[in-house]
């Protein structure tokens, strides 16, 4: 073991007052944080106004309780405005919805779940959410998967036995299926995802490397699974996402060697 | 109850579709794809197109279709859940040419547990199965205490009230949970038309148990009992 970092308790204590904030409570009184985080109401009481101070939370005048803060939005745009992955993306992900006409999803791993970086729009005019910040268990998309496949076996293992919650009747929990899939996906170059996250909607990705043929993040399609999977996943769908995929992996300063399949 | 009363189910459903299309897909609109009064619009639509070809055809025959259809031309989760539903509840009603309150329970059991093993949610994760677990029991607890006019109303009132709960609560399956905190406060439009499909199932008992009525003495309070 290695030893225990330098931290900031208070800077940790108010790093748990934001996340609980961010929780599906999203109003939360000065008792009720305190009890939440098992810290005195007066301490919890100093970290608010801190954090008030900076905007970092508001505080609601008709109730008394707190609410997530406007800096945090401003935070995170600048966090996928600074974000190289998604600012490299930007166009491959453009052409790539073009192309398929179905959504398209970079994505990067943030253990155990997929970030997702940048989101284009299926391009047909119909109401879309954005789906930048969602964030959706590994095991259940092929963005996921596909970046798996990469991993040292190690880390690989870690993730194939950290628990693989079912979000569908087709998602894959048994992690010896789901090892055979991931080696498959790394023979193929790419991953499929068969309604194992949302029913009725497929996926298709490949991953992306950087020059020191590093796994970065994911490109993918996802869409309705008769458009995506006809019968087995769609030859013209599979042919644009790898070719998106080693684009912008070599814009990313990846070598031919370093790109699965990039001979193919 | 017999096939009459399963068309009639049908056609109610589909008008009341119908009538909150939009509503739907407002609600769809705003933790998910906007798409769900469309596609459910279109799935009752072709189902009833698809009735008037079953001619003869016996309850559990007549849901089965209406599945089939939902989820050859449904897109989206709607298909293959309410299509799987459907099916299940028509295989549940057996090749009776009628069938009693306990086999109806079975049939939405049935349905439960179909749209359970497509889409693994529970009680609570913001999605259909909210008011058709709600319903069911509600149906169930009111049979056994008394009528099955009063157990189809109790039904309804509870997929209503299943269907509200969804409002405060973040959603743990489908497209609305990748939003995660920001699918709080919206009512789950799968939750909404399963409860559409509960008023309608009240006004499809209803409307053949006063056709009994009014039809003399044939209409025994008898017949609307296990057969």
């Amino acid at each position: 073991m290695s030893p225990e970092p330098i931290m900031i308790q208070s800077v940790a204590r108010a790093t748990r007052i934001l996340k609980a904030l961010g929780s599906e409570q999203a109003r939360l009184g000065v008792t009720e944080l305190a009890d939440r985080l098992g810290l005195a109401k007066a301490t919890v009481y100093g970290l608010l106004r801190t954090l008030e101070a900076h905007q970092f939370v508001e505080q609601d005048l008709e109730t008394g309780k707190y609410r997530l803060g406007p800096a945090l939005l401003q935070l995170g745009n600048a966090f996928l405005e600074n974000h190289e992955l998604r600012a490299r993306s930007l166009l491959w992900a453009e052409s790539l919805a073009t192309r398929i006409r179905e959504a398209v999803h970079v994505g990067v791993l943030h253990r155990p779940s997929v970030l997702i970086v940048h989101h284009v729009f299926r391009p047909d005019d119909s109401v879309q959410i954005l789906e930048v910040g969602a964030s959706i268990p590994w095991h259940a998309c092929a963005l996921g998967k596909t970046m798996v496949a990469y991993l040292e076996p190690e880390e690989r293992r870690e993730l194939l036995d950290g628990g693989l919650p079912r979000l569908t009747g087709r998602t894959i929990t048994d992690p010896d299926v789901l090892a055979r899939e991931l080696a498959r996906i790394a023979r193929d170059g790419y991953a499929v995802e068969d309604q194992e996250a949302i029913v009725g909607e497929a996926g298709v990705a490949a991953a992306l490397f950087d020059h020191r043929g590093i796994i970065v993040g994911a490109i993918g399609v996802s869409g309705p699974v008769e458009h995506l999977l006809p019968d087995g996943p769609a030859t013209d769908a599979v042919a644009a996402v790898k070719e998106a995929a080693r684009g912008l992996s070599r814009e990313l300063g990846a070598g031919r060697l370093a790109i699965p399949g990039a001979g193919a | 109850m017999d096939a009459a009363c399963v068309r009639h189910w049908l056609e109610v459903a589909a008008a009341r579709i119908e009538a909150e299309r939009n509503y739907l897909t407002q609600l769809d609109a705003a933790i998910g794809d906007a798409d769900h009064g469309t596609n459910m619009h279109r799935g009752f639509n072709a189902v009833l197109a698809r009735m008037s070809a079953l001619d003869g055809a016996t309850p559990g025959q007549l849901l089965i279709q209406a599945g089939r259809t939902f989820v050859s031309i449904v897109g989206g989760a709607a298909g293959p859940l309410y299509g799987t539903a459907f099916v299940q509840a028509g295989q549940a009603l057996g090749d009776g040419e009628a069938f009693g309150p306990k086999r109806l329970v079975e049939a939405i059991r049935a349905s439960l547990e179909g749209v359970q093993r497509v889409g693994a949610a529970v009680d609570g994760d913001k999605t259909m199965v909210d008011a058709l677990t709600r319903g069911l029991s509600a149906f169930e607890d009111g049979l056994r205490n008394g009528t099955l006019e009063a157990a189809v109303r109790a039904a309804r009132a509870a997929a209503m009230e299943g269907m509200r709960a969804t409002i405060p609560l973040q959603a743990r399956k489908g497209r609305a949970s990748y939003l995660g905190p920001r699918s709080v406060g919206h009512q789950d439009p799968g939750a909404t038309s399963t409860a559409l499909l509960f008023a309608a199932m009240e006004d499809a008992v209803l409307a053949q148990r006063s056709q009994r009525l009014a039809a003399g003495p044939t209409g025994r309070l008898g017949d609307l009992h296990e057969p």
